[in-house]
């Protein structure tokens, strides 16, 4: 479904060149649960980004469905991120002044699609949040928030969910909860990436791969 | 549903202190518009209704300035020079002359009332014609010694019709023979009095400060002002368009100065709603980063951006809208304090089109404002957004 070719990724930092990735070779299936794992600045994040057409490399080729989006347009890119990938972060970064059943809904706006108020529903339900839907994020604990942001991540139906550090915020409880929905996603067919520090969670899921100074090292 | 408005309204409640300020600034400066500009509309037309109440189509005066004829007209000021009432001679064998009556003004002290009365000498047998607005109680002056109150005047000293009024000058004995029904002008602060007894008061048995005239074809004006001044030597003539023409000149200078200052204080309110949503920009950068990922296009982060400073102009510019109309007995009577002539009635006049133009010149700026720091926030880099 996804397919790296030497991907090479460096950028600037001040006066000087960083090379975030050095020519990483990464194939994954449809359906695939797949942690990245490793240390800080070994190019996970980097990894993910481009995975998610949210960056370009500098250096290779990477091909989403056999289309290769290495030299993409923005403009081409923005469709797929909005029709095929979704996104969850560390710091769940859903909006204040927006209710929960607003913040899964965001995406749709950006895409034309109409909010089904059935679909938001359905979403919230599958992540247990469907009696928190007229609250704020404030109101929401950790653990909620973050459940929400997988709610927003797959309400334009994504082939792919691509989570950087989903449970880094997460005391063990909330992370298990966030585990169990993420792959019982992957068991329905979602492909599901995620970035985890948690070895713990890395080790339950079908694959690992880890990055060691911008190098799959194993 | 989520729509652009009520995210960029949901975005802007997130700092309410902020965004109030910023739209206050906006309300005061759109506030000053409206009333500027509703100043104007009420002035001309204010003016206009003063000038019709005079009942007279042009003034002949001695030769001078027709600023100074303008303040005679209409609020009674004195011009040091006099026409020899010789000249109606000539004014009413002029073709197209309806009526003509000299007219003598003067600021006569009157110590036992301690006040200075403002007399105006007419002849009264045209009075009912250049005045038919008038609901006089009494009657109309018939002989010398008698005269005909302003409604201010007689409210004041609580005179009636019948009672003794004390003459400015000695030797001269007045009774009120009517007075007139109050017409929120001018009117209501004049003494009128028969022209001989004016010139009488004023010792000045033959003069008269000007000559007021009423055409029976108003569109003869010219050929007739024309006629007039070839005939009789040493003379002005100012028409009422003139007399409008002239006040109005003088109140364009106050006029564009208050506009300039309106408009530097719009600019600077367009700088303030620039640097407040610059502000929130650079805050949320994260978010915007976020929204970039879950799909957003830099158009969707640009008209997000720009829906906020719409919502903020658009919204302060009603609130200046309704503090203006709130706020204008008080602007008028600024007004009024520092303007040398305002014509009486209301001066400030609200005008749905002028509140609509106003909005849309603030929802202007508040476009032009906001392009900035959108075209700022669709550049942010969404991965070094993220990343923080």
């Amino acid at each position: 479904m996804i397919e790296l070719k030497n991907i090479e990724k460096t950028y600037r930092r001040g006066a000087e060149d960083v090379r975030a990735l050095r020519g990483v070779d990464l194939a994954i299936d449809a359906g695939e649960l797949l942690a990245i794992v490793g240390p800080s600045g070994a190019g996970k994040t980097t990894l993910l980004h481009i995975l998610g057409c949210l960056d370009q490399p500098t250096k290779g080729d990477v091909y989403f469905d056999g289309v290769n989006t290495a030299n993409m347009p923005e403009s081409q890119l923005v469709k797929i991120r909005r029709e095929k990938i979704g996104f969850v972060f560390q710091q769940f970064y859903l909006i204040p002044g927006l209710s929960v059943y607003d913040n899964i809904a965001l995406p749709l706006l950006f895409s034309n699609k109409p909010a089904g108020r059935k679909k938001i529903e359905q979403l919230a339900d599958m992540v247990g949040l469907a009696h928190r839907l007229d609250h704020a994020p404030a109101q929401l604990s950790g653990g909620e928030m973050q459940r929400t942001a997988i709610a927003r991540g797959l309400v334009n139906d994504p082939a792919v969910l691509l989570a950087d550090e989903p449970t880094g915020n997460l005391d063990t409880e909330n992370s298990e909860k966030i585990y169990a929905i993420l792959r019982r996603l992957s068991d329905e067919g979602l492909t599901t990436i995620m970035i985890t520090h948690n070895v713990d969670l890395a080790g339950r899921a079908r694959r690992t791969v880890k990055i060691t100074d911008g190098l799959i090292s194993s | 549903m989520t729509s652009y408005f009520k995210l960029a309204a949901k975005n802007l409640l997130r700092h309410r202190t902020r965004s109030a300020l910023t739209m206050l600034g906006i309300a005061a400066s759109v506030g000053v518009l409206f009333a500027v500009l509703s100043f104007n509309q009420g002035f001309s037309e204010g003016l206009a209704n003063e000038l019709e109440r005079t009942g007279l189509h042009f003034m002949i005066v001695p030769s001078g300035c027709a600023h100074e004829v303008a303040a005679l007209v209409l609020h009674g000021a004195v011009i040091p020079k006099f026409l020899d009432t010789e000249v109606m001679e000539h004014v009413k064998k002029a073709r197209g002359v309806e009526l003509a009556t000299p007219i003598l003004v003067a600021q006569l002290p009157d110590q036992q009332r301690g006040r200075i009365d403002l007399i105006y000498g007419v002849d009264m047998d045209v009075v009912s014609s250049i005045k038919p607005g008038w609901n006089i109680t009494g009657n109309i002056p018939r002989n010398d010694h008698e005269v005909l109150l302003g409604n201010e005047v007689a409210q004041h000293d609580n005179l009636q019709p019948g009672d003794h009024f004390s003459s400015p000058a000695e030797g001269v004995d007045l009774v009120v023979a009517g007075v007139i029904g109050l017409t929120g002008s001018q009117d209501d602060a004049f003494v009128y009095v028969p022209i001989a007894t004016a010139q009488q008061l004023l010792q000045q048995p033959r003069g008269a400060t000007a000559i007021g005239v009423k055409v029976d074809d108003p569109t003869r004006i010219g050929a007739i002002t024309e006629e007039l001044t070839s005939v009789v030597p040493g003379i002005q003539i100012v028409t009422m368009g003139e007399v409008m023409n002239s006040i109005s000149n003088l109140a364009a200078s106050a006029r564009a100065l208050s506009l300039s200052i309106v408009l530097i204080a719009i600019m600077i309110s367009a700088v303030g709603v620039m640097n407040s949503i610059l502000m929130a920009v650079f805050e949320r950068s994260q978010e915007i980063g976020m929204m970039r990922a879950v799909g957003a296009s830099r158009w969707n982060i640009f008209r997000i951006i720009l829906n906020e400073t719409t919502i903020l102009a658009l919204c302060g510019g009603l609130a200046g809208i309704l503090l203006s109309i709130l706020g204008a007995r008080m602007i008028e009577a600024f007004v009024r304090s520092v303007m040398p002539y305002v014509p009486s009635g209301t001066l400030i006049r609200f005008d749905v089109g002028i509140a609509a133009a106003s909005v849309a010149f603030i929802f202007v700026i508040g476009i032009v404002a906001g392009l900035y720091p959108a075209w700022k926030a669709s550049k942010i880099n969404p991965v070094e957004a993220i990343k923080g």
